[in-house]
């Protein structure tokens, strides 16, 4: 009975490969406020608005990285965990980008109601 | 063995009778889709024999090996010999991925070449262009050349020129479909959708609707009369004009049209001239229909007389209501619809 | 530690045995829950197949008057909808994954068995609820398929289309439970030795269906999410006056439904692929083959559902790409036909009724399959679609295909659930009489089609053509219902007085019948470690064909190997039963009727227990004997990871494709709207203030969790009221929004901008609140004694979801607030 108890209190964490210190996390985080800050400044600068949407898109693409990797912990943990989340990840975008083909570019339907 | 073998000889016999039953018989089965009066019908069913013809190669190539494998080239249990030890071979796994590719692609390129063909995005040149609104549950077909004719439930068309349909819902989504001139389109609110073809054969074809809207969907049926150009430019003639004055000697008739002006007929239906209703189907010439209700019922007085005493009867859910008309006015009231040839 | 799991005792106890019917009631061992899925699943079964009959009478005739179209719709609604939610998936995913796949892969359980019950009782109550709207005015009666707009309140004013979407909402929480809950299981809980490329043909294509499951469900939830606002609040998602389209609803629900038909057909070729082999007396021909054909099935599956819609009008462009997908599946398809029939090629054949009905399978399923083939083909679809050739084409794949495949697998596994072995005689009558019932039904549909009948029609016209053929189809029907009749006394009567079943009747191959039947409670004595595809084959024949060749000849089936058969060598912890899934399911229950029937205290009473016994189920878990506790036993595949994160990052995966759905919706109508508003409504300043809120509360958290590493509760719980208090602020600002919108004269209702952004932001902002409860319930339960570094793992968990709401608030953020100007995309 105790040598169950015993695992019980343990667990299985301590083999985790070591998760980063909190010097690690606090510039993941200013990193993240920077670019939110480079994301709203490219949103107003009106000399920007032909590359807005591109810029825009890879900068959120790097903070979702961020966090993914560093506060998840998917640069630290398995690539199996990775799998899991880059596979529904990518049914999402398929799934976007499938309906955004056929609502805008491919619908040669105009609106009746308009 | 043999007594499988017969079994097996008897079913493949029945199975292409059958298949040859199914390909003929224009008469008894008026809807049937094989025997095509347009020319977007024949495209399709051109590429539909030509998969159905690879797909009983393919059924044959799977029944044969199939065969082979439970009665010739296997044992069964108790019997001495032992089973194969075989798990794969390399040339069979390649053949029957690499077989099937190729009917594929054989199926493929007409394919894609009827879809483009059957679906131009223009109007082609000289085309006529008909809206087709679908109501819960009948058709409102409005001519859009220079005759404007709005009628219900029945679509004259003549041979030669090509039909463009522009379908659009009122209510729910419906799909169009005439399985003689070709295939179904659905009718989405809000949607622009078309359908283009030209019929061939002049003749009778029936139509339904082919997507459920509601409780009524199994009576949402229609006519489609081709007709040779001359004539439909007479059949177009005669319903451009309001219809004629009753003559006095029709007292029944005359006394119907007041009937149908003091009741609530007027608020849905528009008879030319008379009134000026959009809810319900238009009435200009409905005694020249042959059918009425969405094409479930044959015109004639007994019909007619049967539907606005109950139409929920005829036609489960309809928004029509049953007015409470009987005796001498309902007879009226029928002689007179009757009479708007 | 009041209640330690107790060591079972050294003999071996049939799963059967014991507990009465509180045992049964709150049960998580995967093999009782899987008997409960089968029962629930074969009564409705009936159900479903009456109403076929019913609807058959009806069709007797032209103009019959038999019953009302109303009740004809409500007939075939209901028909599609049990045959597919809950008689086919219950039973494979419920009953037969449930059963065999852990036996398969050598695990004693599955990797949660709470949620497992849970997802049972979830189902129930989706099935029930189902059923229950005949009391509020009659059943669902839109169709399985239920097109939008026609189920919008204007067209279907009744609660029965309210139950509809509600109870469909409830199986989908069940079945996105089960699948999380078995991909897990299958991905690390197989037997020590067991790699991917050794794992059943079953598992596999289990494997396959359960990831379909996760990334196809959500768009149907989000279907439905739409249709519940606009039949609730009055939004127009689906109302073609405001700019919506109600195609929007085809789309969506088609991205679920044509994977829906693979996780349908899937499963019924992981059971051909088993009993075929086994009933040959061969391994399967071309293992790799049908694993890749599997895989590549699944992913092609996931791009072809327009071919559903060929008749919408998607313009050529969009045609052609769904008929060349459509079509390419095809291959796959045939590569595991054939390989079936290789398989059969060469083999010492059992010739059993099992092996009848999956023999059986291969030529229907073909017959169907080729069929697709022409719908695939768009303008043939055109004909075709509608009307009785499709009818005839999908009876024969989820029929021929998938039903009959479960046929087999009943009589192929019903001796190792129930330990009885069922009659052949009788077995072989119905295998007959459902050859002849179900090919006289359907065959004549093609013809039917070609005819020109439409389906979903209550009645026909007389001087058509199509009634010899109907009368033919109705007698035939009901030749098919005698069959299932037969099934049912087979049932019962082997259950009764049947004959008892070794432990491997039919010289199986896998591991399933190298345990007795039925198996014991904790399915294997002592770990398995596997040496082989055909796992069993091996420990009882061992390599080299020298023992098979030797048995073979003498005719015996080998009994099963001694080391099979020693009692454990150490205490075995099997899962303390649990009152909770039940409870939980229970107020479920009441939650769903009160909002549908507008009862809202027997919501609020449904609601607070519910949470309440949530919280329960949390708490009851560390005195609960969990499957991490000896990891490496238990799950040799884990790599060290722990079961639960698993689970966390496999639900994540499948949320990704929950919210993409919603941006999508966002992002199309957004093109679509006019009038109102709209997007330049909004504020980014003031929304900038708030995902820097959030993005901080990610930074707190982590330094949570950072904290409970080192050990240090109480850091931790100074970081973790930060987190909650910025998730607060985060929440009050985009109250604060909503506030200053409405007041601005955007309301949900106003314009398709206002319902989607609300919906989106809304949705947001709900997951938002789950986790801030979450943590607070963190926070709470770490003032309990005992709570230290080894709660990180909780603590990591709540951390996830956190981040994870974090990362879609990123995307919403850009794409809703800093692209507003964007016209259209």
């Amino acid at each position: 009975m105790s040598e169950i108890t015993q695992v019980i209190e343990t667990g299985p964490f301590e083999e985790h490969p070591a998760h980063p210190g909190a010097g690690a996390y606090v510039i993941v985080a200013v990193a993240l406020c920077i670019l939110t800050a480079l994301e709203v400044t490219v949103a107003y600068l009106p000399a920007l608005r032909p590359v807005m949407i591109p810029v825009l898109i890879i900068l959120a693409i790097a903070k979702f990285a961020l966090i993914a990797m560093f506060f998840m912990h998917l640069h630290y943990d398995s690539r199996l965990l990775s799998t899991f989340f880059l596979g529904g990840l990518l049914a999402a975008f398929v799934l976007f980008i499938a309906l955004l083909f056929l609502f805008v570019y491919l619908d040669r339907h105009r609106a009746i109601i308009m | 063995m043999k007594r499988a073998r017969s079994i097996f000889a008897s079913a493949a016999i029945f199975v292409l009778a059958a298949l040859l039953q199914g390909c003929g018989g224009g008469e008894q089965h008026p809807l049937n889709t094989i025997t095509t009066k347009s020319d977007f019908a024949r495209w399709i069913t051109n590429l539909f024999v030509e998969i159905t013809v690879l797909d009983l190669l393919v059924l044959a190539a799977v029944l044969i090996t199939f065969i082979l494998a439970i009665f010739f080239f296997s044992t069964r249990v108790g019997n001495p010999a032992p089973p194969s030890t075989t798990t794969s071979d390399l040339r069979v796994e390649i053949a029957y991925t690499l077989i099937p590719a190729l009917i594929i692609i054989a199926i493929l390129v007409p394919t894609v070449r009827t879809i483009f063909r059957s679906q131009p995005y223009l109007p082609p040149k000289g085309s006529l262009q008909i809206e087709v609104v679908a109501h819960q549950w009948w058709w409102d077909f409005s001519y859009m050349d220079s005759s404007h004719i709005n009628t219900a439930n029945e679509l004259h068309i003549p041979t030669g020129v090509p039909i463009r349909l522009n379908l659009e819902s009122n209510d729910v989504i419906h799909s169009f479909w005439v399985p003689q001139l070709g295939g179904k389109r659905d009718v989405v609110p809000g949607q622009a959708n078309e359908l283009t073809f030209t019929a061939s054969v002049p003749g009778e074809y029936l139509g339904e609707c082919a997507e459920f809207c509601g409780e009524s969907h199994a009576n949402m049926r229609f006519r489609v009369f081709v007709q040779t150009p001359e004539q439909f430019a007479a059949w177009e003639k005669a319903q451009e004009a309001p219809p004629g004055t009753i003559p006095a000697s029709e007292t029944a008739a005359a006394e119907g049209q007041k009937v149908f002006e003091n009741s609530p007929c007027t608020t849905c239906h528009t008879i030319s001239g008379v009134s000026k209703g959009y809810i319900g189907p238009n009435l200009t010439h409905f005694g020249s229909r042959t059918t009425m209700a969405g094409g479930i019922e044959q015109n004639d007085p007994h019909n007619v007389a049967e539907w606005i005493t109950d139409p929920n009867q005829v036609k489960p859910g309809v928004y029509m209501p049953a007015l409470g008309l009987r005796g001498t006015q309902l007879n009226d009231l029928v002689a007179y619809l009757e009479s708007l040839k | 530690m009041a209640a330690q799991p107790k060591p079972l005792p050294l003999e071996p106890r049939n799963y059967l045995k014991g507990g009465g019917l509180i045992g049964w009631l709150t049960t998580v061992d995967h093999k009782r829950v899987a008997v409960l899925y089968g029962v629930t699943a074969l009564f409705l079964l009936g159900i479903g197949g009456l109403e076929a009959l019913v609807m058959r009478l009806q069709l007797w005739e032209p103009n019959n008057h038999l019953i009302s179209a109303h009740f004809y719709n409500e007939m075939f609604t209901m028909h599609g909808t049990t045959m597919i939610f809950l008689v086919l998936m219950p039973l494979e995913l419920g009953f037969f994954t449930n059963f065999v796949m852990p036996l398969q892969i050598g695990a004693r359980d599955v990797a949660f068995p709470r949620l497992n019950a849970l997802s049972f009782w979830i189902f129930l109550v989706g099935a029930v609820l189902m059923h229950l709207s005949w009391i509020w005015g009659g059943f669902p009666n839109r169709g399985w398929f239920g097109y939008a707009n026609l189920t919008e309140s204007y067209y279907s004013p009744g609660l029965n289309i309210d139950f509809w979407d509600i109870s469909l909402l409830i199986l989908g929480v069940s079945t996105l439970l089960t699948a999380i809950n078995f991909f897990v299981t299958m991905v690390m809980m197989r037997a020590k030795g067991m790699s991917y490329m050794r794992m059943t043909l079953f598992c596999w294509a289990m494997l396959v269906t359960v990831i379909l499951v996760l990334l196809a469900f959500p768009a149907l939830t989000v279907g439905l999410l739409f249709l519940l606002l606009d039949r609730f609040f009055g939004t127009h998602f689906y109302i073609a006056a405001y700019g919506a389209t109600p195609i929007l609803w085809q789309h969506l629900f088609w991205l679920f439904g044509h994977p829906e038909v693979y996780i349908l057909a899937l499963p019924s070729f992981g059971i051909i692929s088993e009993i075929v082999p086994v009933f040959s007396r061969k391994p399967l021909f071309g293992y790799p083959m049908m694993v890749y054909s599997i895989i590549l099935i699944g992913f092609l599956s996931y791009g072809v559902w327009g071919h559903h819609m060929f008749a919408t009008g998607m313009g050529p462009v969009a045609d052609s790409a769904f008929a060349i997908t459509s079509m390419l599946i095809a291959i796959p398809t045939g590569i595991k036909i054939f390989s079936w029939i290789a398989t059969v090629w060469g083999g010492s054949l059992r010739m059993k009724t099992a092996f009848y009905f999956a023999l059986a399978m291969i030529v229907e399923f073909t017959i169907g399959g080729l069929s697709g083939i022409m719908h695939a083909s768009a303008p043939v679809d055109l004909q075709q679609t509608d009307s009785y050739f499709v009818v005839a084409h999908f009876h024969y794949v989820l029929f021929g295909g998938v039903m009959f495949a479960l046929l087999g697998a009943i009589y192929y596994w019903w001796p190792k659930v129930t330990g009885k072995m069922l009659s052949e005689k009788l077995g072989k009558w119905q295998f007959w009489l459902t050859i002849i019932g179900f090919n006289g039904t359907f065959f004549p549909m093609h013809w039917l089609g070609t005819w020109g009948m439409p389906r979903r029609v209550y009645t026909y016209g007389a001087g058509l053509g199509w009634t010899g053929l109907n009368q033919f189809e109705t007698v035939c029907a009901f030749i098919l219902g005698f069959s299932f009749l037969l099934m049912y006394i087979n049932l019962v009567l082997s259950t009764a007085r049947g004959e008892d079943a070794p432990a491997d009747p039919w010289d199986g191959r896998t591991l399933e019948w190298a345990v007795s039947s039925p198996p014991p409670e904790y399915n294997f004595a002592n770990p398995v470690e596997v040496e082989g595809r055909d796992a069993y084959w091996l420990m009882k024949y061992g390599r080299g064909g020298a023992r098979e060749a030797q048995m073979f000849a003498e005719g015996k089936i080998p009994p099963v190997p001694q080391n099979m058969q020693a009692p454990p060598e150490k205490p075995i912890h099997v899962p303390t039963p649990s009152i909770f899934p039940l409870l939980i399911a229970g107020c479920l229950f009441m939650v769903a009727i009160g909002l549908l029937i507008g009862w809202w205290r027997i919501m609020e009473i449904g609601g607070g227990t519910m949470f309440i016994c949530i919280v329960g189920m949390c708490l009851e878990y560390p005195k609960w004997g969990e499957k991490s506790h000896n990891l490496d036993e238990e799950a040799p595949h884990s790599l060290g990871i722990d079961l639960r994160k698993a689970g966390l990052w496999t639900f994540l995966g499948s949320e990704c494709v929950f919210f993409a759905s919603l941006i999508a919706t966002y992002v199309v109508y957004k093109s679509r709207n006019f009038g109102g508003p709209g997007a330049s409504i909004l504020e980014i300043p003031l929304t900038s203030g708030s995902t820097f809120a959030l993005l901080m509360s990610s930074l707190m958290m982590v330094l949570a969790l950072h904290s409970i590493e080192q050990g240090r509760v109480k850091w931790m719980r100074f970081w973790l009221v930060c987190t909650m208090a910025l998730g607060c602020v985060f929440l009050g600002v985009e109250a604060f929004e909503f506030l200053g919108f409405f007041q601005k004269g955007l309301a949900m209702q106003t314009d398709l901008f206002g319902q989607c952004f609300y919906t989106l932001v809304g949705t947001h902002g709900v997951h938002v609140t789950i986790g801030v409860i979450w943590l607070g319930s963190i926070l709470a339960s770490s003032f309990r004694k005992n709570f230290g570094k080894s709660k990180a793992l909780s603590v990591e968990m709540v951390g996830l979801y956190w981040h994870f709401v974090d990362i879609v608030w990123v995307v919403i953020f850009t794409l809703v607030y800093l692209m507003q100007q964007v016209k259209g995309a």
